[in-house]
């Protein structure tokens, strides 16, 4: 088998390299380091299922969908999320919230997480911070359908994971808010 | 009656070597994971039982249970030869091992020796018969199975043959040649009296070098890292076994893990004094406990053979696969000068200095 090899220019090997060879003095600093690590047994496994890892603060895991705090829904169906979003996870039915011409909110509001990479784009892009990203991960399913989640799934992720919930703003008259949201280079009108 | 008796008692001797080994089997499944999870900083198994000590009985059960597949296209017969085939030269070579002092008992009038099964005058000629025969199973297993990858695991495993076999049989001569038998139990008592008397250090001609060789060409005997071509995991999925399953695979590594011993067996028996301690006589009988004196002997084969077990697991962790190119130039071009000049200075230093 002649393969050609780039050889190094060639230094004769002195007696100390021929020893080496002699002695296997390579695989001995080798065993050496593995036999270190046996002696000074640190391990630096996590027994997963028993203990669990300190997640960071702005881990993205699950999303969920949030409320306010008197119980109402934040999403106003405007889309921006299904836009934003580079799988194409989510799909928006947006409908006129009843009585209320000039506000909408979502009919319905679904997610394939299967698809989901947990970019957080959909999070970036809710004008009324509707969605939210949880610390949930263990989503692991014997049926791949259970990661359609609707409307109602999505909202009850977001009940348990965010038990503090944020304050209506009624910074603007309902009517005219679309996007409830402070305008703050706006002068601000007074109720 | 006569015979009747013998064959009682051989069959005794024979279940308790199997109970040992198959035990000794299944601690050092145990006893791998675990040493060469801790030199790699993991835990090895630890969810069956307290720390994983359970894991080779949970392993047992879920490959009894498993479903046995035979491939379409394999050729049954060889298949089904091949794992049977591997099996029984690893457990056939425990038959000549001494694992204690060479006494003998007398037992409803008949002489037995209680620690080796049979004592036959060409021991070691037998090991190396059984254990080239054993190649035979992996080869097949490969060949049999139709499939690409078992096909390359068990060519590698005939280059290999080819090259760790001859070094085995020639760094063994040199220890024939100064114990002047080629019966393990002679061997082992020509080392009595000391370690200055193993035939590692032994005057006139230390095999040290035999020694060696030995080793390596052992560790490529029983296809361990670094030497694992036919199973090359990271290459050939899992070699000549990719297609085995259930008791079939259980088989081969049942085979892989008994030659481990049955190699370790016979580097302490021919060149670490066997069951000698490494003292004059032992403790036991200085004491003038001479009944018990076994107990110590069988105590320091043991520690022996479990430093060899012990050296495979730390090689495992240490050393990555040579290409089998590699392992036959090391095999020609290196091992088997060494094996041939170690024999020649050998006779000539037992020539002139018998012992």
């Amino acid at each position: 088998m002649n393969v050609a090899v780039t050889t190094q220019p060639k230094r004769k090997p002195s007696f100390g390299d021929w020893l080496k060879t002699l002695t296997f003095y390579e695989l001995l600093v080798g065993m050496k380091a593995t036999l270190t690590h046996l002696l000074n047994y640190k391990p630096i496994t996590l027994q997963y299922p028993h203990e669990k890892r300190l997640l960071p603060d702005n881990y993205r895991g699950m999303l969920a969908l949030l409320r306010y705090d008197d119980g109402t829904e934040k999403c106003v169906g405007c889309d921006l999320c299904e836009a934003a979003c580079p799988s194409r996870v989510i799909r928006v039915v947006s409908g006129e919230v009843p009585g209320e011409p000039t506000k909408r909110y979502s009919k319905e509001y679904y997610m394939d997480m299967t698809r989901c990479l947990f970019c957080g784009l959909c999070v970036d892009a809710c004008p009324v911070d509707a969605l939210g990203m949880t610390r949930e991960f263990e989503w692991a399913v014997y049926d791949k359908r259970q990661l359609h989640l609707n409307k109602q799934q999505l909202l009850a992720i977001g009940d348990r994971s965010f038990p503090v919930r944020e304050k209506r703003l009624e910074l603007q008259h309902p009517n005219v808010a679309f996007f409830n949201v402070t305008f703050k280079h706006l002068p601000q009108k007074e109720n | 009656m006569e015979i009747g008796l013998r064959l009682a008692v051989s069959l005794a001797q024979i279940a308790a070597v199997m109970g040992v080994v198959m035990l000794t089997v299944m601690v050092l499944t145990l006893a791998e994971r675990k040493v060469l999870g801790w030199m790699q900083d993991r835990m090895g198994p630890m969810e069956v039982g307290p720390y994983g000590v359970l894991q080779p009985i949970a392993d047992g059960l879920k490959l009894f249970f498993k479903e046995d597949i035979i491939p379409a296209g394999a050729n049954k017969f060889m298949f089904t030869l091949a794992p049977i085939l591997a099996l029984v030269p690893a457990m056939i070579g425990f038959a000549v091992i001494p694992f204690g002092p060479s006494m003998t008992i007398e037992l409803f009038g008949m002489q037995i020796k209680p620690f080796v099964i049979s004592d036959i005058n060409i021991g070691i000629l037998y090991i190396l018969a059984f254990a080239s025969i054993g190649a035979y199973g992996i080869i097949l297993g490969g060949w049999s199975s139709n499939s690409k990858y078992s096909l390359l695991g068990g060519l590698r495993s005939a280059a290999q043959v080819i090259s760790y076999e001859l070094n085995v049989g020639l760094a063994i001569v040199g220890v024939i040649l100064l114990s002047g038998s080629l019966s393990l139990v002679k061997i082992t008592e020509a080392q009595a009296g000391g370690f200055w008397n193993w035939f590692v250090i032994a005057m006139p001609f230390p095999q040290i070098f035999a020694f060696v060789v030995y080793v390596i060409s052992s560790v490529a005997e029983t296809n361990r890292v670094p030497f694992d071509l036919p199973e090359a995991e990271s290459e050939l999925v899992a070699g000549f076994f990719t297609e085995y399953s259930g008791m079939r695979f259980a088989f081969f590594f049942i085979a892989e893990y008994a030659n481990m011993i049955l190699v370790s067996c016979v580097a302490a028996a021919l060149f670490l004094g066997g069951w000698n301690a490494p003292y004059p006589g032992t403790i036991l009988g200085h004491l003038g406990l001479d009944a018990l004196a076994w107990i110590e002997n069988v105590v320091w084969f043991a520690a022996k053979v479990y430093f060899f077990l012990f050296l495979f697991f730390w090689l495992r962790a240490t050393l990555p696969r040579l290409r089998y190119d590699q392992l036959m130039r090391f095999g020609w071009k290196v091992m088997l000068p060494i094996a041939l000049g170690n024999i020649v200075l050998t006779a000539i230093a037992a020539y002139f200095f018998p012992r």
